[in-house]
C-alpha cells in the first residue's frame, strides 16, 4: 500500500473532480469577474439531482446493475442542464443588477444565495447526509500493480471529458472566443458588438453545469448532504488561487498539484488525514505570500 | 455630532438601567439581553471592516478563537475568565494582523476567500488537537460570576461600548475620509496619500479583537464550547446580516439590525416549520438588501425623512 506509483495514480484520479469543480469557479471568476460563493451549492444541488435520478432508477424503474453507468449517462447531463437553467435564471434576476456595483455587494449576494440554498435544502430534504449505494463505488478494477474502484476511474474519466470539452469550447468555437474576449476586456468586447450580458449569462450557466456534473460524480465517492458545498468551494478556491485568478489552463496543473499533494500526505505522513484536510488552506496562504498572481505566469 | 452622542448616551443609560427595570428577575430575558449585546458588538465590529470595502467571513472564527483561548487558558493554567479575556483580545489581534498583512495587500476577493478558509481551518484544528482543545468533546469551565447574569451583562456591556466607540470614532474622525476613499477606489486613495494597507489591517485587527472578546465572554457565560459550536458559521453570517439589514457603514444600523433580526430569530427558533431554518431568512435578507435596499433600514428611513413634507427643504 505504500508504492509511489499507486500514490501518484490515486492523486491524479482525485484531481479530476477537483479540476471539474474548480474550472466552473474559474470561469465565473475569469469571464464575469464575480466570486461565486454559491458555487459549492451548485455542486450540492447537482449532486441531489443525481441522487434523485439514482433513486428513481434503482427504485421504481428497477434497473439494478445498470444503474451506475446510467447515473453517469443520464444523471450527469440532466443535472448539468437543470443547473445551467437555474444559474441562468439567477444571473438574470439577481446577479446582473449588481455587476456594476462594488465587489463587496457581489460577494455578499452570492454568499446570501449560498446560505439560502444550504438551508432551503436542509429544511426541504432533511439535513441528514444520504448515501447512494452505487455498485461502482466498491467494484474494483485490477490494473496489475494496483486495484482501483470503478468510481474513481469513472469520476476521472467524466471530468477529463468535460474539462477537455470546455477547453475546446473556449479555444475553438465562436462562443468561446467571445467569452475570452469579454474576459479580457468587457468594454472592448461590447464595442465590437459582442452581447456581453448574454455571454455572462452563458458563462455563469456553464460554470454551474460543470459544478453539477462534478456533484453527480461525487455520489460515487461520498454521501450527499446540504452541507457538502463548503468544503468543495474551499478546495476549488485554493485551486483557483493557485492557478492565478481567472487563469483557466492553470486550473488543471493546480488540481493535479492539490490532488497528488493530498494523496502523498495522507499516505506518507503519520496522522496525515488531518493535515490533508487543512492542506488547501496552507496552499492558499503560501501562494498569497509568495506569488499572489498564481504559480504560472 | 453632539446630537448623535447624546442619542447614544440615552441609549446606554436605558441599557444600563435595564436590569433595574424588572428584567433582572427574569433569567431568560436577562440571558437574551446578554446575547443581544454580544451580537451587537459582533455586528458593529464587522461593519467597521466592511467600511473599507472588505468582506470578512471570519468574524465567527475570531469569536471561536476568543472562546477557545479562554477555555484553553483555564484548562491548562486555571487562568481566571477576566484575565483570559485580555489574553483572547491579544491572540485575536495578533492573528488578525498576520492574516490581514498577507491578504489585505491584494484584491478584496482574496481577503474574503482567505477569511472563509481560515474559519474552516480553525474548526479542523480544534477537532484534530484533542490534547489541547478537548477535541470533539470541547472544553467546559465554571460559570462567569457564578452565573450572575446581571454582572455579566455589564461586562459584555463594556465590550459593547468599546465597539460603539470604535464605530463612532471611525465615522467621526479623519479615518472616515481614508475609509471612504479606500472603499471607492483603492488606487485613488493611495494616490491622495492614504496608507491603504495599514488602514485596512489596523481596522481589521481592531475589529477582530472585539470579535475575540465577545467569544471570550461567551465561553464562561455558556460554560462549555466545542468545535462545532465555537466555529459555527452561523455566527459569521449573523455578524454580517445584522449590519446589512440595519444599514451598512453606520453605527445605528448594526445595532437596530441586531435588535430586530435577533428577536425574529429567537421567535423562529421555537416555531415548528423553521427551527434552524431561520438561516434561510438571513440569506433572503442579504439578497434582498443587496438588490433593493443597499443602505438597509437606515437608508429607507432617511429617504422617507427627506421626502417628508414636514421637513422644510433647504
Amino acid at each position: 500500500m505504500e508504492a509511489l506509483p499507486q500514490t501518484l495514480l490515486f492523486g491524479i484520479l482525485r484531481s479530476g473532480l477537483y479540476a471539474l469543480t474548480a474550472l466552473g469557479l474559474a470561469i465565473s471568476l475569469g469571464v464575469i469577474g464575480v466570486v461565486n460563493f454559491a458555487h459549492g451549492e451548485f455542486v450540492m444541488i447537482g449532486a441531489y439531482i443525481g441522487f434523485w435520478s439514482y433513486l428513481l432508477m434503482s427504485g421504481p424503474l428497477g434497473l439494478g446493475p445498470a444503474v451506475s453507468p446510467l447515473v453517469i449517462v443520464i444523471g450527469v447531463p440532466v443535472s448539468a442542464v437543470m443547473l445551467y437553467l437555474i444559474a441562468a435564471g439567477i444571473f438574470r434576476v439577481a446577479l446582473k443588477p449588481v455587476l456594476r456595483q462594488p465587489e463587496i455587494n457581489q460577494m455578499l449576494l452570492t454568499f446570501g444565495l449560498s446560505i439560502i440554498a444550504v438551508n432551503a435544502m436542509s429544511i426541504g430534504f432533511s439535513p441528514q447526509a444520504r448515501d447512494a449505494n452505487l455498485a461502482w463505488r466498491f467494484d474494483l478494477i485490477d490494473l496489475g500493480f494496483v486495484n482501483v474502484t470503478y468510481s474513481r476511474v469513472a469520476g476521472f474519466a467524466v471530468s477529463a471529458v468535460l474539462v477537455g470539452a470546455t477547453y475546446v469550447l473556449l479555444r475553438r468555437t465562436r462562443l468561446g472566443k467571445q467569452m475570452r474576449a469579454v474576459a479580457q476586456n468587457r468594454l472592448g468586447a461590447q464595442v465590437i458588438g459582442i452581447p456581453v450580458d448574454r455571454i455572462y449569462e452563458i458563462a455563469f450557466g456553464l460554470s454551474a453545469a460543470l459544478g453539477a456534473a462534478a456533484g453527480v460524480m461525487l455520489l460515487f465517492q461520498t454521501q450527499v448532504s446540504p452541507y457538502l458545498g463548503l468544503s468543495t468551494l474551499l478546495k476549488s478556491f485554493s485551486i483557483v488561487v493557485l492557478a492565478g485568478l481567472g487563469n483557466l489552463t492553470g486550473v488543471i496543473w493546480a488540481s493535479l498539484l492539490l490532488g497528488i499533494a493530498e494523496q502523498v500526505i495522507s499516505q506518507y505522513v503519520p496522522n496525515g488525514s488531518a493535515l490533508r484536510d487543512g492542506l488547501f488552506f496552507v496552499l492558499i496562504f503560501v501562494v498569497l505570500l509568495a506569488r499572489p498572481t498564481g504559480l504560472r505566469r | 455630532m453632539r446630537r448623535e452622542l447624546v442619542g447614544w448616551g440615552v441609549f446606554l443609560v436605558i441599557a444600563a438601567a435595564l436590569p433595574a427595570l424588572g428584567v433582572a428577575g427574569d433569567r431568560y430575558l436577562m440571558f437574551l439581553a446578554n446575547v443581544m449585546l454580544m451580537f451587537m458588538t459582533l455586528a458593529l465590529s464587522w461593519d467597521v471592516v466592511a467600511r473599507t470595502g472588505q468582506l470578512s467571513l471570519a468574524h465567527g472564527a475570531f469569536f471561536g478563537l476568543g472562546a477557545y483561548t479562554v477555555g484553553i487558558a483555564y484548562r491548562s493554567g486555571h487562568v481566571p475568565p477576566l484575565a483570559g479575556l485580555l489574553l483572547a483580545a491579544l491572540v485575536g489581534g495578533l492573528v488578525a494582523i498576520v492574516l490581514g498583512v498577507v491578504t489585505l495587500r491584494l484584491r478584496g476577493i482574496y481577503f474574503a476567500i482567505a477569511t472563509l478558509a481560515f474559519a474552516e481551518v480553525l474548526r479542523t484544528v480544534a477537532l484534530q488537537l484533542p490534547d489541547i482543545t478537548g477535541g470533539n468533546v470541547g472544553i467546559s469551565m465554571p460559570p462567569l460570576f457564578d452565573g450572575d447574569r446581571v454582572l455579566s451583562y455589564y461586562l459584555i456591556g463594556a465590550v459593547f461600548v468599546l465597539a460603539l466607540a470604535l464605530s463612532i470614532w471611525v465615522r467621526r474622525s479623519r479615518m472616515q475620509y481614508a475609509v471612504t476613499a479606500i472603499r471607492a477606489n483603492e488606487t485613488v486613495a493611495a494616490v491622495v496619500g492614504v496608507n491603504v494597507v495599514r488602514t485596512k489591517v489596523s481596522l481589521f485587527a481592531a475589529s477582530a479583537v472585539l470579535a475575540a472578546l465577545v467569544g471570550a465572554f461567551y465561553m464562561p457565560f455558556i460554560t462549555h464550547t466545542d468545535p462545532a459550536d465555537a466555529f459555527d458559521t452561523t455566527r459569521s453570517v449573523a455578524a454580517l446580516v445584522f449590519p446589512i439589514f440595519g444599514g451598512l457603514y453606520t453605527t445605528i444600523g448594526p445595532v437596530v439590525g441586531t435588535l430586530l433580526l435577533r428577536s425574529l430569530e429567537e421567535y423562529l427558533r421555537v416555531t415548528p416549520p423553521w427551527k434552524d431554518g431561520y438561516q434561510v431568512v438571513y440569506g433572503l435578507v442579504i439578497v434582498v438588501a443587496v438588490l433593493f435596499m443597499p443602505r438597509g433600514l437606515v437608508g429607507l428611513a432617511t429617504e422617507r425623512l427627506r421626502r417628508s413634507p414636514w421637513r422644510s427643504s433647504k
